[in-house]
């Protein structure tokens, strides 16, 4: 009780609650745009986090991350154009509920949707907290290197995996991520990895750097060299309270999508498209209209909504506990934690509990900001879409450049962030995936790091894997390599059958 | 042959030309509902377009040229193992059995090798691998006669190229003109740049730079060059006052 009271405290602060309400409203705004996104916004922040109290910039990016996919259902549900790719399946129905003239009791049902799933899995961790506090405390002894090592190795399999077509690809550019983390001087032994003696990569590139380029001012030149869209006029009409009342009604398809989004957020790689998916179908087989999804389904909206929503607080859980991110908006929060000089894992529960606290009351506290903000703004925050695409891409452009160029005032920094953004440029154009870089850099470093921490206490090969973590995390990745495996070539029989 | 549509309904469809790739000058037209439905199958849908051959063939060379200067460029040169290594690993695995002192394996994890190797050891295969699907799908374009073409793609990432200038251009001039005034006429000269040429655009595009240069400069302090020619040649008092807030 005494961490979540001095958790609280600490949120009390001026500059604290201003990160939160700048957050909130930037990010919900944010989101409504489509073309931006969570990603890029947090790209272009993440430089901002630097001259920040650690706090403030973990709540301020928290609020970003908390809010976007609230504001991307406004477009999803009005115009067909999902604000942030995880409201794709809000489309489905949410558009089809504006067509029959139903636009404010979609919307209504989306907001209550999204409150609940965000609020569910916020209450969880915090119950969670509370319930397992002290034993939480004893995770510290329970985990090494090697077990970090080892869940981070297992983060890395489940992201290449969960491209199920594109595997090959993802693996590819995982590597590629984990190789820019290699680059650079080794610190304890002063050699030299894949250096070539540039003297500016002797410090190596800098994570920001790369992460602005890859996804900030890559989108930004996707988006000046693209065309404008040309959504159609939407108009809202009437009250936007009447969703709770409706979700109250279907309790069941509610609180088995904010369980998904729970669960899948927790697990390292999964995130929101297989938590949607997952509450989507099990909504449709306990629903009495199983017909009226995709055309307009109330149900269907509440399940992909409230199941997105539900992500991002669990998603926080592996990162706080492991220090092991699942994706890569977490990724990026890694950073703001490596700058701050904060170790997140399971040292954590001991040393920073209130710290803990801290982040899920934020969380809840921007539920709530968000809603209210909602509830009262919705019409003026529904006319950021008609913003034209290619004059956004000119101002991420700009923003991208007060990020780079503020890190250490270095031209050298902003012609590798345009290396790596025209890299970013044509994977974008290829619809090659951007996350497998980010996560490849984050936890490449993770690996690298943990095994030459670790290295002392490892007499032979079979050191890495004789603890009960570490052991029980390996036969998880052998698992999910067997399976692949066996699914594909599965598959490759029956296609050859066929 | 066309089928007659009542003009009515005619106006809530949208018709392309579309042609036939195996029989020239047939041309004929489709038509869409004007809701360009988002299929959520087509986020995991993952097809392969226009460059990507190039593109894997890219990729592939970089791997191999990471690979090519592993022997000289991770300290593999300075690498400190065990004599009769196979024999080590071996053990490592419990296969056979090692009289006397044995290396311990943290000692050879330690090493500034390990960890490009760890990452070559996942790039390589993978390149090569995804290379062997590439040039598979370009085949299997080539033989129903789908464009292959990487000329559009390139097209665009010349394009991106005018950008990527002006970026460099804006980094170079921060120094001279100040993040103030670089900011200004970069808003400006883009949005105009972009096509938004009428007077509400332009002002739109200045005042959404200054917003910026007030947001990061003056509001988070976000730090600029020190040593401004422009800012120089101001009386001290407004060089504090623009070096602090501009």
């Amino acid at each position: 009780m005494e961490a979540f009271l001095t958790g609280f405290d600490s949120l009390m602060q001026p500059g604290v609650l201003l990160a939160i309400v700048i957050g909130s409203v930037g990010g919900l705004i944010i989101g409504a745009v489509p073309g931006i996104g969570p990603a890029i916004a947090i790209a272009i922040l993440l430089p901002a986090t630097v001259f920040l109290d650690d706090l403030v910039s973990l709540v301020l990016l928290l609020g970003v991350y908390g809010s976007s996919m609230y504001g991307g259902a406004i477009p999803a549900i009005l115009i067909n154009t999902p604000g942030t790719p995880v409201n794709a399946l809000t489309t489905y129905d949410g558009y089809a509920m504006t067509r029959r003239g139903e636009a404010s009791r979609a919307l209504s049902l989306a907001y209550s949707a999204s409150f609940f799933g965000g609020c569910f899995s916020i209450i969880m961790a915090l119950v969670a907290l509370f319930v397992f506090g002290p034993y939480l405390r004893d995770l510290g002894a329970l985990f090494g290197q090697r077990d970090i090592l080892m869940a981070a190795v297992l983060g890395g399999v489940l992201l290449i995996v969960a491209h199920r077509q594109t595997m090959g690809l993802a693996a590819l550019l995982f590597g590629f991520g984990f190789l820019i983390a290699m680059i650079g001087r080794q610190s304890t032994r002063q050699i030299d990895r894949y250096t070539f003696d540039i003297e500016y990569l002797y410090s190596g590139f800098n994570l920001i750097v790369v992460i602005v380029g890859i996804f900030a001012l890559s989108q930004a030149l996707n988006l000046m060299v693209g065309k404008d869209d040309d959504p159609p006029e939407a108009r809202i009409t009437g009250g936007l309270l009447s969703g709770f009342r409706e979700i109250a009604g279907r309790k069941i398809i509610t609180l088995c999508s904010a369980i998904y989004g729970t669960i899948m957020g927790i697990i390292p790689g999964v995130g929101e498209f297989v938590a949607q998916f997952f509450s989507y179908s099990t909504a449709r087989s306990l629903s009495k209209e199983p017909a009226r999804f995709g055309h307009g389904s109330p149900e269907g909206l509440i399940a992909s909504e409230t199941s997105n929503n539900a992500v991002p607080a669990a998603a926080m859980i592996p990162l706080l506990a492991l220090g092991v991110p699942g994706e890569a908006l977490t990724a990026m929060m890694m950073v703001v934690f490596f700058d701050a000089g904060i170790k997140p894992g399971p040292d954590i529960f001991e040393n920073n509990p209130d710290f803990l606290f801290s982040l899920f009351i934020a969380l809840l506290i921007i539920n709530g900001l968000v809603l209210a903000t909602l509830l009262v703004s919705t019409k003026w925050i529904a006319k950021m879409v008609y913003i034209p695409n290619r004059f956004l891409g000119a101002f991420i452009m700009i923003l991208s450049f007060v990020g780079v160029y503020s890190i250490r005032n270095s031209l050298t920094d902003c012609i590798f962030a345009v290396v790596f953004g025209f890299i970013g440029f044509v994977l974008r154009r290829l619809e090659w995936p951007l996350v497998p870089i980010v996560l490849g850099l984050v936890l490449g470093s993770i690996i690298v790091e943990r095994l030459t921490a670790g290295a002392g206490q490892i007499k032979s090969a079979v050191d890495l894997i004789n603890r009960p973590v570490s052991g029980t995390l390996f036969v998880m990745i052998l698992m999910v390599i067997g399976f692949i495996i066996w699914t594909s070539l599965k598959n490759r029989r029956m296609n050859y059958q066929n | 042959m066309a089928v007659q549509q009542d003009p009515s309904k005619v106006q809530d469809l949208y018709f392309f030309d579309e042609a036939s790739p195996f029989v020239t000058g047939m041309h004929f037209q489709s038509e869409c509902p004007p809701d360009k439905k988002v299929k959520v199958e087509d986020l995991f849908k993952f097809s392969r377009s226009r460059g990507d051959l190039q593109a894997s063939i890219v990729a592939a060379m970089i791997a191999l040229f990471f690979l090519a200067f592993f022997w000289t460029q991770t300290g593999w040169d300075k690498r400190k193992l065990p004599d009769e290594f196979g024999i080590y690993l071996a053990h490592q695995f419990g296969l056979v059995d090692i009289e006397g002192r044995i290396t311990r394996f943290g000692r050879i994890l330690k090493q500034s090798w390990i960890a490009p190797l760890l990452c070559l050891v996942i790039l390589v295969p993978a390149a090569l691998w995804n290379l062997r699907a590439s040039w598979k799908e370009t085949a299997w374009r080539k033989r129903f006669l789908l464009p292959t073409s990487a000329y559009f793609e390139l097209t665009k990432y010349v394009a991106a190229l005018e950008f990527v200038a002006y970026f460099i251009g804006y980094t170079v001039i921060v120094p001279i003109l100040g993040y103030l005034l670089s900011t200004l006429i970069l808003g400006t000269f883009l949005t105009w740049r972009l096509g938004y040429r009428g007077p509400r655009w332009v002002l739109t595009g200045f005042v959404s730079a200054f917003a910026v240069v007030l947001a990061f400069r003056t509001f988070l302090q976000i730090k600029t060059p020190l040593d401004i020619w422009l800012y120089n040649q101001l009386p001290d008092a407004q060089r504090a006052l623009m070096l602090t807030y501009f």
